[in-house]
């Protein structure tokens, strides 16, 4: 039969190869956390990798019917599906909560995470809609429309409460970014008031989102910089604060760049690069103090969670318990590990890490393999998410290609925030580290968003 | 510029992530090592295991410290759902407040935490950690409980280990064990808060060999501080090691007698091997039994009374009592004298009552009748032709001389400094030098004449009652000595170094002949003033003494060594206020030889005249 020739010849292997090397070592790592003498068989289906083992046959079982849909299916059901999640969205804010949030819907362990799945669903309609544009994804309009898209579960999720898929949503940025999402009728708006200038378009408007980032990064640097005083000779008092640090800083690039301005720009462009300059300065330093002033201001708690974030400030048994936790694991894995199944912080029956086999299951992985499993496994998602964005660039269809940007930003966000907080990079919010957790929703959405790509990279010759 | 091209800023924003996280893992697993120790201190604890106390054993081998099972009522408050307080306090016969105050009392008291450098107390109870309920149950009491234990979760019985004695005899020498005290447990990693230490005696002296070695068992704990596995399949655990047995040079069965002899009385029994330096028997009276003193509930019950008793029974007489030694001074001058050849054994010198006070007997005219009669102003002259060797023309510096080189003697006896004996809390007693005159009277402000009560063993003069005995030994020994000591061996080491050295006296052995048969005829002869110490098997050789002082009463005292050939044993009895030496020390003297040479008793009489007596300066409670 030409067809079934034809799905395996199509199917991109160097992804589907990541993707089981993850869902492997994951189901391996379950196996070694959860491991329960008078139950040693992994088919165990009472201990939790019996119950992963489970999750995992449904969603490849999934995954076939997912081979068997059309690709042209996908931008078709994109609405229905969408809708459909955002009615659980909404029934499960009904139901009792467990653990403060009412994420589940069913009971025990057959319950399901609707949040899990409006990640996909928002994936697929987002898709369908910037992709059936017949303008530019630039006006007002579009963007709001698309941002509309985000924001309905977005919101339904945060009533959750649940921070961690909340985050996760600004992923959906990054692809709109990607699909030419830009900021300048805004700035242009600002700025064209000001007489002489006529910008068409501006850096920053361009590159908001990046950008943002960056900002964010500038912003933390501050906080944490905002308790240092600094001691400089020939000062009259000879100490600064932190905050003052940053603006100094950064008048000196400035004024490093207006002193070699010959060097960096044309004469007939001089006048605009000085008012860049100025501009950049005067917004960067008042963000910087702003931060600085806001945080002084905030409530003592919210203050100590910040602090505790940035690691102002220690705190290993109390507030910081989580993430000392998780680091002590991570950390005292040494170059080659403890061995399989030698996890003596993060083991389950420890107990000194919790939730070691669902959002902290980084921390026995990295305690039994050592620097080179955690090598290994950055390694493996950075190639999975390479790949996919390698895929999403080689799509004919666009609603193939924000798609696949679309997952490698959700995985991307999941990886970074995951792996971030059992290293101290990240805050601790709970969400779960791709085809690795323990939890029937999210290996069940991460495995279903990984067979659309595949299925859809597969037939994207037949695309027109 | 081309929007495709935004793909490059976000493979960059990937790529940086990735970047930084493979840094930030090789720095925390393969560089820094704080996570590493980290982990030690969350997840891998030590286990201390304390091993028993060794077992303390007498001269034939029959145990007499050994270790009790006790247990404690341990709790988890963590584990504990509700406390039904009513039902509990009337489990372990409390009323409820009490329960309630003891629960405060854990969490103020035992579960603060103190910080080593700062000395800071900061409260550090732990819900999940367990604590000490009830200490020191005994089997009964824990048995009682436990049958209950089910209906109040959180509670659990643990297994310690404390001092137990078979005999109750010996409790001032053998000592006694309580907590360590804070400077302790900074000083020795060894003790912990509320580990026991050896705080008086034996125990005290020997507490690093009766100690033995601590195990250490390394543990995976949980959250909740459970274990959970050994650590490394136990590959770096130590297995706790009692220490050896002591082996004793002390007889139980002849302390036991002597302590009963001396009970009722003040005063105490000191005897010595003479050969080997082994104490046989160390009696202080009054006495306790040191089953009293064992374990903090015991101690915090008795020790009040003991302390507060008039009688002053936790006072180590035969150690810390430092008493004029009076006649049985004499022995000693005696033997410096003919050593200095400013005697001879046939020199005498007449009764003359007008220098010192003596009782009727014949003129001395040698130094055995000497000490037979225990003549007073024949010491006097004696001692004055040993301080006063006109070896200078100055009186004085004569004198100062003389002293001097009469107080190198003395030392050499083991008089007026500690002896050796293994254990603590010993006193030196006081041998008068020139310096201690010079400091009362001036320099060559004093001669004989001023200091002449040394002579008889009175005035300055102290001694302890081991120091006498260790005279007897001496004379025993014609010479010689080994330190007085308690331990013969440590496990099967045999006894130590210090103990197997004979330390000579400045006095050669040719010199005693005459003393030891002035101290047979003490005994043995009509006239002798101990007379009461006469055995009819066994030639027992004693000078008695009679001490004034200004307690009352005079003090009692005899120091013998029986058989004259050969001697075995060589002892010293001291008893407090009771009158003349040949009346109480005597006796009691001859029943302990007797008990220990022969192990009967011949005169039952004398035995139960003995045991009966109580004397007026004892205050029976």
């Amino acid at each position: 039969m030409r067809k079934n020739d034809s799905l395996l010849s199509k199917l991109d292997w160097p992804l589907f190869i990541s993707f089981m090397i993850l869902v492997f070592l994951g189901l391996a790592t379950v196996y070694s956390v959860a491991f329960n003498e008078e139950n040693p068989s992994i088919f165990a289906f009472s201990e939790k990798y019996g119950k992963q083992i489970i999750w995992l046959g449904a969603s490849f079982f999934i995954g076939l019917l997912i081979f068997l849909i059309d690709a042209d299916y996908y931008s078709k059901i994109a609405l229905p599906v969408y809708i459909s999640v955002l009615v659980l969205l909404v029934i499960v804010l009904f139901m009792p909560p467990i653990n403060g949030a009412r994420a589940w819907l069913g009971v025990g362990s057959l319950g399901v995470q609707p949040a899990e799945f409006a990640k996909i669903a928002t994936a697929l309609l987002l898709s369908k809609y910037i992709s059936e544009l017949v303008v530019k994804f630039q006006t007002i309009k579009t963007v709001l429309t698309a941002c509309l898209i985000l924001f309905v579960p977005a919101l339904l999720i945060a009533l959750q409460p649940d921070a961690g898929t909340l985050v996760v949503f600004s992923s959906f940025l990054f692809v709109m970014y990607r699909e030419g999402l830009t900021f300048d009728p805004i700035i242009l708006g600002v700025l064209n008031t000001i007489p002489g200038i006529k910008f068409k378009s501006t850096w920053l408007g361009n590159h908001f989102i990046p950008v943002l980032f960056v900002f964010l990064f500038l912003c933390i640097i501050t906080l944490v910089l905002s308790n240092v005083q600094f001691h400089l000779w020939g000062f009259p008092n000879n100490t600064f604060q932190g905050s003052t640090g940053v603006v100094l800083t950064l008048g000196s690039i400035s004024l490093l760049l207006l002193l070699f301005i010959r060097r960096i720009s044309s004469r007939r462009d001089r006048p605009r690069m000085i008012l860049v300059i100025a501009l950049g300065f005067l917004i960067t330093a008042s963000i910087s103090l702003f931060v600085d002033k806001a945080f002084s201001g905030l409530a003592k708690h919210q203050r100590n969670r910040i602090e505790l974030v940035l690691g102002l400030k220690e705190d290993p048994d109390g507030g910081d318990y989580n993430r000392n936790r998780a680091m002590a694991a991570v950390g005292s894995g040494g170059a080659l590990g403890k061995g399989y199944m030698g996890a003596s912080v993060s083991s389950i029956e420890s107990n000194h890490v919790p939730e070691s086999e669902t959002d902290f299951i980084f921390c026995p992985f990295a305690e039994e393999w050592g620097f080179l499993g955690s090598i290994i496994l950055v390694a493996t998602y950075m190639f999975m998410l390479l790949r996919i964005i390698f895929i999403a660039e080689r799509q004919r269809a666009p609603f193939n290609r924000i798609y696949a940007y679309c997952v490698a930003m959700i995985l991307f966000y999941h990886f970074a925030i995951n792996i971030g907080m059992n290293i101290g990079f990240a805050p601790v919010i709970g969400i779960p580290l791709p085809f690795f957790s323990y939890g029937g929703s999210s290996i069940l959405s991460f495995c279903v968003l990984v067979f659309i790509l595949l299925k859809l990279d597969s037939q994207r010759i037949d695309v027109l | 510029m081309n929007i495709a091209n935004r793909k490059y800023i976000i493979v960059l924003f990937i790529l940086v992530i990735g970047v930084l996280y493979s840094l930030r893992l090789f720095y925390m697993q393969v560089i820094d090592d704080t996570w590493v120790l980290r982990a030690q201190e969350i997840a891998e604890k030590r286990k201390e295991v304390l091993p028993p106390r060794a077992v303390i054993f007498d001269r034939n081998g029959l145990k007499i410290v050994s270790n009790k099972t006790y247990y404690n009522l341990m709790f988890i408050e963590n584990n504990i759902p509700k406390l039904d307080t009513v039902a509990f306090a009337k489990l372990i016969n409390w009323t409820p407040i009490q329960v309630r105050e003891r629960f405060a009392e854990i969490k103020e008291g035992e579960g603060v935490y103190r910080n080593k450098s700062s000395g800071k107390k900061t409260p550090n109870y732990q819900k999940k950690r367990a604590y000490p309920f009830l200490k020191e149950l005994s089997l009964e009491e824990i048995t009682n409980i436990a049958l209950h234990l089910d209906n109040f979760p959180g509670f659990y019985e643990e297994v310690t280990s404390m001092r137990s004695y078979p005999f109750s005899n010996g409790a001032n020498i053998l000592g006694y064990l309580n907590e360590a005290t804070r400077k302790e447990i900074d000083e020795d990693r060894f003790y912990r808060p509320g580990s026991n230490i050896g705080r008086s005696g034996i125990e005290r002296f020997y507490e690093k060999e009766l100690r033995g070695r601590k195990g250490i068992r390394y543990v995976v704990t949980s959250a909740m501080n459970n274990p959970i596995e050994s650590y490394a399949n136990g590959k770096y655990d130590t297995i706790a090691k009692q220490a050896p047995g002591l082996k004793l040079g002390m007889d139980i069965t002849l302390q036991a007698y002597g302590e009963l002899l001396m009970q009722n009385k003040k005063g105490c029994i000191v005897a010595i091997e003479p050969e080997s330096g082994d104490i046989l028997a160390m009696i202080s009276a009054p006495s306790f039994d040191p089953n009293l003193l064992v374990g903090r509930r015991n101690i915090s019950l008795n020790y009040p009374k003991l302390v507060t008793d008039i009688n002053k029974p936790l006072f180590p007489r035969p150690l810390q009592a430092e008493y004029p030694p009076g006649s049985i001074f004499k022995l000693v001058q005696s033997l410096i004298a003919l050593q200095e050849g400013v005697i001879t054994e046939e020199t005498g010198f007449p009764c003359n009552k007008s220098v010192v006070g003596c009782h009727n007997h014949p003129n001395a005219s040698g130094v055995a009748q000497a000490v037979q009669y225990s003549c007073n102003p024949y010491f006097y002259a004696v001692v004055r032709k040993i301080i006063q060797q006109r070896k200078s023309k100055n009186t004085f510096t004569d004198a100062e001389k003389g002293l001097n080189l009469w107080h190198s003697y003395m030392n050499s006896f083991g008089l007026g400094k500690k002896l050796e004996t293994d254990v603590s809390g010993q006193r030196p007693g006081l041998i008068p030098d020139s310096k201690y005159y010079d400091r009362i009277y001036g320099r060559h402000q004093w001669a004989f004449s001023t200091i002449r009560s040394i002579s008889i063993g009175q005035g300055e003069i102290k001694l302890t009652p081991l120091q006498m005995a260790n005279i007897a030994a001496i004379i025993a020994n014609k010479g010689w000595y080994i330190e007085p000591h308690f331990v013969k061996s440590i496990g099967d080491s045999g006894p130590l170094p210090i103990y197997q050295k004979k330390n000579y006296t400045m006095v050669e052995a040719k010199n005693f002949s005459a003393v030891i048969e002035g101290m047979r005829r003490v005994v043995n002869e009509p006239g002798g003033t101990g007379s009461a110490a006469r055995l009819k098997d066994i030639m027992v050789c004693g000078k008695t003494g009679t001490v004034q002082n200004s307690q009352g009463e005079d003090h009692s005292v005899f120091i013998a060594f029986a058989p004259m050939e050969n001697p075995k044993i060589a002892l010293a009895i001291f008893v407090e206020n009771a009158g003349a030496g040949g009346t109480w020390a005597a006796p009691i003297a001859s029943l302990i030889i007797e008990k220990y040479l022969l192990s009967k008793i011949s005169d039952s009489d004398k035995e139960k005249r003995i045991i009966e007596a109580t004397l007026s300066n004892f205050n029976k409670p």
